[in-house]
């Protein structure tokens, strides 16, 4: 299959990057030469993004942007909107055909109009051959065909097990436990220790979707095959549910209603011994000037997510990507700046300021200096890397985008673990909300 | 020119002039494409093709749609019944003669005034599971001793929502009834308790009468404006736990934008359309009737 | 009659309620007032007491007020708000004259007509909105708030004012016609200042519901430099899936206060205008 050969390359890609001493250091003259492009004259951009996680983004992206512009003489304008309030100004733009001529999305937002975005498949190339190839992930989501790019990846934001180091090794664990049969027991042990754990089961769009999703595929289960035939309700998935049900016993209380922001709450105030989130949990403890809360910051630590009958552990962190809109009058200055963005100068600096909280697509960048510089942050270097999209194992497209936007698989978890279904109602339930949506 | 402006219709019609314009321009297409985008399978970024009654075929066997249209029926009502008697009844007590009268009846505006968005953001952390205000008070008190647990559990779900809706739109209600308070002559008050009128039978027949054309604009609105909720669900629940508290606007926008299905929102949305029309209908002929005062034929 | 009523009484029908009508419609904004003095640490924890602030700090308000680009959207919230409104007004105030007392020839239609506006809501709506929007060349303006928040303001305000202009005896009307004047010196010298309550509610709901208005906002605006408060602040004040409390709620504080104080003199304007001697 080709994605092995693609891994292979990868591991390649990243011996030879490994053989070039850190900080990174590319063959910059060799392949300089190969991109070729000259934005317009008298160009101005406007770039659209999710407002910044962590502060340190937004302050290094504008430099970033700055920097684009002291070069290029190309006035760039940013404008933020929280993360999920850019997906209905996405499709305003494209169902108007005026906006930004840059917009910073996520999961399969582009494959939803992917007519209505400018082809950048000379970019990808570029980069990819230069940083060491995009992970598979990038390919699924913007090279849907196979052969054209239709938006250049940004990175993926990892929704990875936080935990508390000192309240598991009580619960008498002394590592966080790599498949799920000592995963379940060890969430048993923390809640008779009375320091419980707890997932959000609300319609919280990212961690919800990334722990469900997980929790599907680490039994074996998928929501379609390849030829996008739903398959959701399966034995596979039902073992999933049942093991969530017992999950759930070991979880704090009101966990149905968390939407993305209560783990990170409760977690700080000590409410929670593990939970799934980005890095965020740790980076507000570090940045905190409550002593009792600075001081968790030597108890949190990371891990990926354990894998269960499968053998995989991977989830469906949440995607970026970078699109340019058709309707755009300056498409070669656009794809310029998203080079130039891309690059290590501005990449590298950029994944260091956002302090691992987002993951880079290409392979080369695994080196970044942020992933070593703390131990802890390591567990979220390879969240791209590892990312499956929620439309596994079939084509992303409005499908697989209604079926995510639907919480259809949460949903299913949610009916399941409470109780209010047994596993299988909730997976044939699920079953045949999923296949109104792949009808198509 | 005299004669022109003298004429009823045409000054009737210039008189709409503005009115219409604004409208006609801007909600005619709008309202023309959201109700046709309802008959055809249109995603977001590709226009859809007609589909005759698809949509609303399987949004009928749907059955977190059919939830939606319950949870909208159950909150509506709920919630506007007791918007009406709450409202009715502040009002009421706000049009005695009171000290501070006029700070009293702007303050008790505030949960109106404050941007929904920000309202409904500092509701949902007082209805949090772990952190809400609530729940530390009463186990304070002693009367429970664990966290209530507001928005985890469906039917508490509907009921915190409800109430956070209520909160919010009594003091519509009662400012406007209010204001219609203050029209009713205290003479007629004065006339009929000298007749032997006890409180009650004031409220029943003064009162009552002379407020019907005011409560029926006012709780059409509230009953239009609670029936189409969109930003407090979407901030406290996003439409959970389980779909509980997904009301047809929620759910349209979720199906709509996130989910891609334009054509299947814009259904979902057009299946409120009987009941809003009903409920005009209702408010404009029936309650309407009883018009007679001065200056309003019977109709 | 309020002095026929004895103290005792007063207290059980009066005060006792409209006291607990406060306490439940306040809290919330105690909480608030509460929470944008508190210091993030004591935000955090569980145990802390909710009710008190040990250590007050201000900043919350420092960081809204010199950090973020709030004064500018305060200021942009404030004019959307108010030209709509008395745009709004303005149409309304004409169109419920006409359907009321003129009367013209399919004036019922009409009236019933305008309602239609509402039966599509504007979390589906803003998207063909957003068209016109742009093919008019007002994105990214205020004008395209000023413009669009009429078409849920206007039959709000027209209902209303319908059903105040019909508690209006036609008597004085009938007089002034009689007398020779005009329909718009009617419309202006006698229904207008009797209607005045019916003016100023419908005024405060045209104003708060533009005040609050989100989604058209959301999608029409995307300048930061043009974005109403409410936008504004969930932009700049939610970083992803870290909400910053103390700072919301001062902006929701700050976003309120003025407008309230507003409020109280309005409230003071329509309390003293009418009671009821108009109708003698």
């Amino acid at each position: 299959m080709s994605n092995i050969k693609r891994r292979d390359l990868l591991k390649a890609g990243a011996g030879i990057a490994a053989g070039a001493a850190a900080p990174m250091i590319w063959v910059k003259n060799a392949y300089a030469q190969q991109w070729n492009n000259t934005p317009e004259k008298g160009a101005k951009l406007r770039v659209l993004r999710w407002s910044r996680f962590v502060q340190g983004d937004i302050d290094q992206y504008m430099k970033n942007v700055q920097a684009f512009t002291a070069k290029y003489g190309i006035e760039v304008r940013v404008d933020s909107e929280s993360w999920e309030d850019v997906r209905p100004k996405a499709a305003v733009a494209a169902n108007t055909g005026a906006g930004p001529d840059i917009i910073l999305g996520t999961y399969d937002d582009a494959n939803l109009y992917p007519e209505k975005l400018v082809e950048v498949t000379d970019l990808c190339n570029y980069l990819g051959k230069k940083y060491g190839g995009w992970y598979p992930a990038c390919e699924t989501y913007l090279k849907p065909d196979g052969k054209k790019w239709i938006g250049v990846p940004l990175g993926a934001t990892g929704s990875m097990m936080v935990y508390r180091e000192s309240q598991i090794k009580a619960a008498g664990f002394d590592s966080f436990p790599k498949d799920t049969d000592g995963f379940l027991k060890m969430m048993k042990a923390l809640k008779d220790k009375g320091t419980p754990g707890g997932f959000a089961l609300g319609h919280a769009t990212g961690d919800a979707n990334t722990w469900c999703h997980w929790l599907v595929w680490t039994f074996g289960g998928k929501m379609v095959d390849t030829s996008n035939k739903v398959v959701l309700d399966s034995p596979e998935t039902i073992r999933a549910l049942e093991y969530a049900k017992e999950l759930y016993g070991t979880f704090i209380p009101g966990t149905l209603s968390w939407l993305d922001p209560n783990n990170n709450k409760a977690f700080l105030d000590g409410q929670v011994s593990v939970t799934n989130n980005g890095i965020s949990i740790y980076y507000a403890a570090k940045n905190s000037k409550d002593p009792k809360i600075n001081a968790l910051q030597s108890d949190i630590n990371h891990a990926n997510y354990p894998a269960g009958p499968a053998g995989v552990s991977t989830a469906c962190h949440l995607f970026m990507n970078q699109m340019i809109f058709k309707y755009t009058k300056y498409p070669k200055a656009a794809k310029e700046f998203l080079r130039f963005m891309m690059e290590d100068e501005q990449y590298g600096a950029w994944l260091q300021a956002g302090i691992g909280y987002t993951a880079q697509p290409l392979a080369a960048y695994e080196k970044n200096p942020i992933w070593s510089v703390d131990p802890k942050h390591t567990p979220y270097r390879d969240a791209c890397k590892q990312l499956r999209p929620a439309g596994y194992a079939g084509k992303l497209g409005y499908a697989s985008a209604g079926v995510l936007a639907d919480f259809i698989i949460v949903d299913m978890v949610a009916e399941a673990a409470s109780g209010s279904k047994s596993p299988k109602e909730a997976a044939e339930r699920a079953q045949k909300r999923a296949e109104r949506y792949y009808k198509v | 020119m005299h004669k022109l402006l003298d004429n009823k219709n045409a000054l009737g019609l210039l008189f709409m002039l503005p009115a219409g314009a604004l409208l006609l321009v801007f909600l005619t297409y709008p309202l023309g494409l959201g109700t046709w985008l309802g008959f055809t399978d249109a995603k977001i970024g590709r226009t859809g093709e007609w589909i005759g009654l698809e949509n609303f075929q399987f949004l009928i066997g749907d059955s977190v749609a059919r939830l939606s249209l319950f949870n909208t029926l159950f909150y509506t009502i709920v919630a506007s019944v007791l918007k009406f008697v709450l409202g009715l009844w502040l009002a009421l007590l706000l049009n005695r003669s009171l000290p501070f009268k006029s700070f009293l009846r702007a303050i008790v505006l505030l949960p109106f005034i404050v941007p929904t968005a920000l309202s409904a953001i500092a509701f949902w952390w007082i209805y949090d599971s772990q952190f809400s205000v609530v729940s530390w008070t009463l186990v304070k008190m002693g009367l429970i001793d664990r966290y209530i647990d507001f928005l985890g559990d469906p039917w508490m779900a509907r009921a915190s929502v409800i109430i956070a809706n209520i909160w919010r739109g009594v003091p519509f209600v009662a400012i406007s009834l209010l204001a219609g308070l203050q029209t009713i002559p205290p003479s007629l008050y004065e006339a009929s308790s000298i007749d032997g009128a006890t409180p009650w039978q004031q409220f029943w027949n003064v009162t009552l009468p002379l407020l019907t054309p005011i409560i029926a604009v006012v709780m059409t609105f509230s009953v239009l404006f609670t029936f189409t909720d969109f930003q407090l669900i979407y901030v406290l629940t996003r439409g959970g736990p389980l779909n509980a508290t997904h009301l047809m606007a929620t759910l349209s926008f979720q199906r709509g934008i996130p989910g891609g299905a334009l054509g299947e929102g814009a259904a979902l949305a057009m299946l409120m359309v009987p009941f809003l029309l009903a409920a005009i209908l209702f408010s404009y002929f029936g309650l309407q009737r009883r018009a007679w005062q001065q200056g309003g034929s019977d109709k | 009659m309020e002095y026929l009523q004895s103290l005792p009484r007063r207290w059980v029908t009066l005060y006792i309620p409209l006291g607990a009508f406060l306490v439940v419609l306040l809290f919330p904004f105690y909480w608030m007032v509460m929470t944008s003095f508190k210091s993030n640490e004591e935000l955090a924890a569980k145990a802390a007491n909710p009710f008190w602030i040990v250590k007050p700090t201000l900043e919350h308000f420092e960081k809204l007020l010199f950090r973020t680009e709030y004064p500018q959207w305060l200021w942009n919230t404030v004019l959307i708000s108010t030209v709509a409104t008395f745009l709004s007004l303005f149409c309304a105030v004409l169109a419920a004259y006409a359907i009321e007392r003129l009367r013209f020839r399919g004036s019922r239609q009409v009236g019933l007509s305008i309602f239609f506006a509402y039966l599509v809501p504007p979390s589906i709506l803003f998207i063909p909105l957003a068209l016109i929007v742009f093919k008019l060349g007002l994105f990214d303006s205020p004008w395209a708030l000023i413009l669009t928040y009429p078409t849920f303001l206007v039959p709000f305000c027209t209902w209303l004012l319908m059903g105040y202009f019909r508690t209006i005896p036609y008597e004085l009307e009938e007089c002034a016609l009689i007398d020779g004047a005009t329909r718009w010196q009617i419309l202006v010298k006698i229904m207008l200042p009797l209607a005045v309550p019916g003016l100023i509610s419908a005024g405060i709901f045209a104003f708060t519901l533009s005040w609050n208005e989100f989604i058209y906002a959301l999608t029409f605006i995307s300048s930061s430099e043009n974005k109403t408060v409410p936008v504004g602040v969930i932009t700049e004040l939610v970083e992803g899936d870290v909400y910053h409390w103390g700072a919301l709620m001062a902006g929701a504080l700050l976003g309120s206060l003025p407008v309230a104080i507003l409020y109280s003199f309005f409230v003071e304007y329509y309390v003293s205008g009418m009671t009821g001697a108009v109708k003698e």
